[in-house]
């Protein structure tokens, strides 16, 4: 069984009574109860060459019951467990946050803060080599925006296929991603692009749409809203993957914004268990990068100690290893400042879609 | 005479009160703040002391009622004796000199001055005069009587004289016995470390006996600040007899007077009579010592031979002064004290025994408070008194701090950057100093002088304190552990049990095994209880086997022995090892099993009994209670059989002291005529100069 693969309810159940039977045979045999799981911490990542993207190493570590700490969460994996299998019989799903809250009438078995259940959620994705849309359990967290002459058909809550092209049938704030965009929820249909372009602010993806950049450069934009959520990274990689089109990510120029990055094109160190379900090794990074600032001019911020210090442990990250990357975050450091996306407008409204984009493109081959 | 009668006779007068008025600033009366502080202290001291001397119960209640401009209203009351009318003006309106000038013995304050200042401070800042009603429990009715000063003359001036019922304000009822004064003076009040509130506060835990209460009102006659501080011991503290000095305190000036104005025949009568600490066998060996014949009549030695006197008084092994001079506070009414005055987890205190400097006794006690609602932040709070008085300012220049400072208190558990200055934590100190001379290192009477031993006897009553709460902290953290393993395998094991096999339809797992796996020892628990009906502390211990093999064990306890105590329901017997030491052999406990060792202790109070040790012999350690140091016990057993030994030695030699005199006096009776009892004893403290 492997990840990204559709399961049927008892291969999910299955997996997950594996979890209860590794402690029930511990049990059994005079043994503290245990789970064994991967160390999830950057110095346990490496480059998987057949998946191309970052998987967790070998380092593993066993929680067992001889602590109190560790046998409470043995015991909320019971309980998750138990609910995720009665959801999966009753045909129900929930949030993370309203597990946290269904949590409250589990007695010792119950989370002390939401990020224990999240944090669980993901062990148990990592231990049964299930994903969450298999555990029925959805983040709150946004999915993106699209807006591009590309069509989806997304079934709806009557259970029908709907048809929505994602420049015609949409208004100014675009198509929003749900947050299964598995096929059994998502099919990619129709296509009239050339590439991808994901977008970090909200400012700039509404600025690409006011100056029509989509059908300028014939493109799907995605705003990503931050650090993008597994949903937005999973159907850039359906597109990358289906429609054979290159996905170019437009950023801030700052370590945080590398690492966005870094999480859509390699994979994130929390998510690594699912990394070639989520990355797009393709992905290229377009800008604004350490280059930019000095080759236009661009109006900067100092970088403060906490960018400093975020460059420097990006240095030791493997996801940063290659001699591109090394060069950007040692220019940064050197010039000692970053900028943001908008920061184009120094030179007008139009400068980004009739100026700097068209030229960060040619570079690509990407003429229009 | 009755009481209050006694005790103002006892009064003396100095004719300083125009110095006072250009001197105010070392009488504590320099600033608005100060100023308030200081009478509320002065009269606080006088109500205190004058209870403690008729062996009465205090209340004292404290007014504070602000009015226009920098004026306060300032008003106190107490339940004492009170004063008699014809010595009211003497009291109020002089410098006086009490008894206690004059006396070597622990008191509060030791210059008189008190309470006049108040009187004259109010005169001199706002023109008022000081309203006194005092009661005497023997009279029928109350003295109403208004005072000012002639601070020329060193005179009071009354005014408004009558006799009257007392009525109380607040309940209508006649009042019996007691003081009130009330004045307005220049005053500004204020909250914080230096201010009325702390010193009161203070002032409550080195006095818990004392109930005390203030009200403090703004110009609108609203409730600003207020304090009640309620007894927690109805036992006043013990009468304090006054000694004769000790040879190890006298100088060279008060021996030569003590010499010229003796009327004793012979040295040895001379050192035997006038100092304590003087034993027959000493008074010769320092006659020998000096090369000073017996038989020398004192007012005849010269200043050579003083001066070997005094270097032999160095040389000769001298009792100790009696210590009964001093009035500690004790043990448990510290940790009384303190817990009324703060809520904390933990209480250690130590009364050392009491030592002596210079010939003066002296004794110290320290408590200190951890946890509960103290602030973590900042340093700990350091609570400094010197004869039941609180010492508000100078803390860094006083030796109370400088000892304090001088422990490493990282070792016990408080965080001590730098191992300099106070330490910070969740903790406040006390340290009381009772000395029949406290050292000040001023006339302000704020900092206690730097003294060798008084440091080392303050430091080692730290360190003591120090072990206790290092103990606590090693034991709350053992028992925060030994909680987190029981919860794991009593709760939470089986629960993750149910629900595996629940959830794979599958029967329990036996967890015997795997509790044995995860726990891996044996774990011992304490609880300490009182039952209320038959007053009796509650010891259970409860030992529990997890791990895979039999054991055996003695348990051995500490627990409160004294002559007053007993261990009653002791149902498994056992045997005193040493002196507050019990011990009981365990039958074998098989892994997976649990005994109990309970019993209850006779003869205690509340409160008394609230932490124990508990120690073991046998193979494997366990959690919670300590390995048994045999060479400790050993040593406890040889100091136990040595004070048994040096208490019968004590027996005898009191039964042989007077026969030693006797046979002497004797010898003297043959060989001189003259007539010795009538002056035996008679040099009258009063007599001698003050240092």
């Amino acid at each position: 069984m492997t990840i990204g693969e559709t399961k049927s309810k008892q291969e999910v159940i299955d997996a997950l009574h594996g979890v209860a039977a590794e402690m029930h045979d511990k049990m059994l045999k005079g043994k503290p109860p245990a789970m064994t799981l991967p160390v999830r911490t950057k110095k346990n990542i490496q480059f998987d060459k057949k998946l191309q993207v970052y998987k967790y190493g070998k380092n593993k570590s066993t929680r067992d019951a001889t602590a109190l700490s560790s046998a409470r969460v043995l015991l909320r994996s019971l309980h998750i467990t138990e609910f995720i299998e009665e959801m999966i019989n009753s045909g129900k799903s929930s949030t993370l946050r309203e597990m946290y809250y269904i949590s409250e009438g589990w007695g010792n078995g119950k989370f002390g803060n939401q990020n224990e259940s999240n944090n669980l959620a993901e062990d148990l994705e990592i231990v049964t080599k299930c994903i969450r849309e298999d555990f029925k359990l959805r983040p709150e967290e946004d999915g993106a925006r699209i807006i591009g002459n590309v069509t989806f058909e997304e079934k709806n809550r009557k259970g029908e296929w709907m048809r929505i092209n994602c420049r015609d049938d949409v208004g100014d704030s675009g198509y929003g991603v749900p947050y299964n965009v598995e096929s059994e929820k998502l099919r990619l249909v129709e296509q009239d692009i050339d590439f991808v372009m994901a977008v970090e602010t909200g400012g700039m993806f509404d600025r690409l749409v006011e100056n029509g950049f989509d059908e300028e450069a014939r493109c799907a934009i995605i705003h990503l809203k931050g650090q993008p959520a597994r949903s937005t990274r999973r159907i850039m990689k359906r597109m990358s993957d289906e429609w054979k089109k290159p996905i170019l990510v437009f950023a801030d120029c700052d370590p945080w914004s590398f690492r966005i990055f870094a999480s859509i094109a390699y994979g994130a160190i929390k998510t690594a268990h699912i990394s070639e379900y989520l990355a797009t090794n393709e992905a290229i990074y377009l800008g604004i990068t350490a280059d930019d600032i000095l080759a236009y001019d661009l109006p900067s911020d100092d970088l403060t100690k906490s960018d400093l210090g975020a460059l420097e442990s990006e240095l030791s990250d493997p996801r940063f290893a290659t001699g591109w990357w090394k060069e950007q975050i040692n220019l940064m450091q050197e010039i000692g400042k970053k900028a943001e996306q908008q920061s184009l407008a120094k030179y007008g409204l139009d400068f980004v879609t009739d100026t700097y984009l068209p030229e960060k493109l040619g570079a690509l081959g990407l003429n229009y | 005479m009755n009481k209050a009668e006694e005790i103002s006779s006892k009064q003396k007068q100095i004719a300083v009160s125009e110095f006072f008025e250009k001197n105010k600033h070392f009488l504590g009366f320099d600033s608005l703040q100060r100023s308030i502080i200081t009478a509320v202290k002065e009269s606080v001291d006088n109500s205190l002391d004058a209870c403690e001397e008729a062996r009465i119960l205090p209340n004292i209640h404290v007014e504070l009622n602000k009015q226009k401009g920098d004026k306060i209203e300032f008003i106190t009351q107490d339940n004492g004796p009170g004063i008699p009318r014809n010595a009211i003006e003497d009291v109020f309106g002089k410098f006086l000199l009490g008894s206690r000038f004059h006396a070597i013995r622990q008191t509060r304050g030791q210059q008189g001055i008190g309470i006049t200042g108040v009187v004259m401070y109010s005169q001199l800042t706002t023109g008022s005069k000081t309203h006194i009603i005092s009661k005497i429990k023997s009279e029928s009715s109350a003295v109403f009587v208004e005072l000012g000063l002639d601070t020329r003359k060193n005179k009071a001036i009354k005014t408004g004289e009558k006799r009257e019922l007392w009525i109380d304000e607040r309940t209508g009822e006649e009042i019996n016995q007691g003081l009130r004064i009330r004045t307005i003076m220049k005053g500004k009040y204020q909250k914080g470390k230096q201010s009325v509130h702390q010193y009161l506060r203070m002032t409550s835990i080195v006095n818990p006996h004392a109930s005390i209460s203030l009200i403090v009102r703004d110009k609108e006659g609203d409730i600003i600040d207020q304090g009640n501080w309620p007894r927690t011991t109805e036992r006043l503290p013990r009468v304090v007899s006054e000694i004769k000095p000790h040879p190890h305190g006298i100088h060279l000036g008060t021996l030569q007077r003590m010499l010229r104005e003796s009327n004793e025949r012979r040295m040895t009568s001379f050192l035997r009579h006038n100092f304590s600490g003087v034993s027959m066998r000493a008074a010769r060996e320092i006659l020998v010592n000096a090369k000073l014949d017996e038989g020398r009549e004192p007012k005849r030695i010269k200043a050579d031979d003083a001066q070997e006197m005094l270097n032999a008084f160095q040389k000769v092994k001298l009792l100790s002064p009696p210590m009964d001079c001093l009035s500690p506070i004790d043990d448990l009414l510290i940790k009384k004290g303190l817990s009324k005055a703060i809520d904390s987890r933990f209480a250690s205190t130590v009364t050392r025994n009491p030592s002596v400097s210079q010939g003066n006794p002296f004794q110290i006690e320290v408590g200190l408070v951890f946890g509960g609602d103290l602030g973590s932040e900042g340093p700990i709070e350091v609570l400094r008194f010197a004869n039941r008085v609180p010492l508000m300012y100078q803390q860094g220049g006083c030796l109370l701090t400088k000892a304090l400072e001088s422990v490493d208190w990282k070792r016990y558990g408080l965080d001590h950057p730098g191992g300099r200055g106070v330490p910070k934590g969740p903790a406040a100190l006390l340290i009381h100093l009772a000395s029949t001379n406290v050292q000040f290192t001023s006339e302000a009477k704020e900092a206690v002088a730097d003294n060798e031993e008084v440091h080392e006897e303050i430091r080692k009553a730290l360190l003591e304190v120090g072990r206790g709460l290092k103990n606590h902290l090693k034991k709350s953290s053992q028992r925060k552990k030994a909680k987190e393993k029981f919860e794991l395998v009593n709760i939470i094991l089986p629960e993750i049990a149910k629900k595996s096999s629940e959830i794979l339809s599958r029967p329990e797992p036996d967890l015997a095994p795997v509790i044995t796996q995860i726990m891996n020892a044996v774990f011992c628990e304490e609880i300490l209880g009182w039952e209320k009906d038959r007053k009796v502390a509650t010891c259970s211990i409860k030992i529990y086997n997890y791990t895979a093999r039999a054991r055996a064990y003695t348990i051995l306890v500490k627990w409160p022995e004294n002559k007053n105590t007993a261990l009653v329901d002791n149902n498994r017997g056992g045997r005193k090892e040493a002196k507050g030491i019990w011990a009981w052999r365990l039958d074998t406990l098989n892994p997976g099993t649990c005994t109990t060792v309970d019993f209850g202790v006779s003869g205690l109070a509340k409160g008394e009994w609230v932490d124990t040790d508990i120690f073991f012999r046998g193979n494997g350690e366990i959690i919670g209670a300590t390995r048994i140091d045999e060479t400790l016990l050993d040593e406890i057993r040889k100091s136990e059989a040595l004070v048994l030994a040096e208490e019968e030695i004590l027996k005898e030699s009191e039964n042989l002291e007077p026969l030693i005199e006797r046979a002497e006096e004797n010898v003297h009776h043959q060989m001189t005529s003259s007539i010795l009892e009538s002056k035996e004893g008679q040099l009258s403290l009063s007599d001698w100069e003050v240092e």
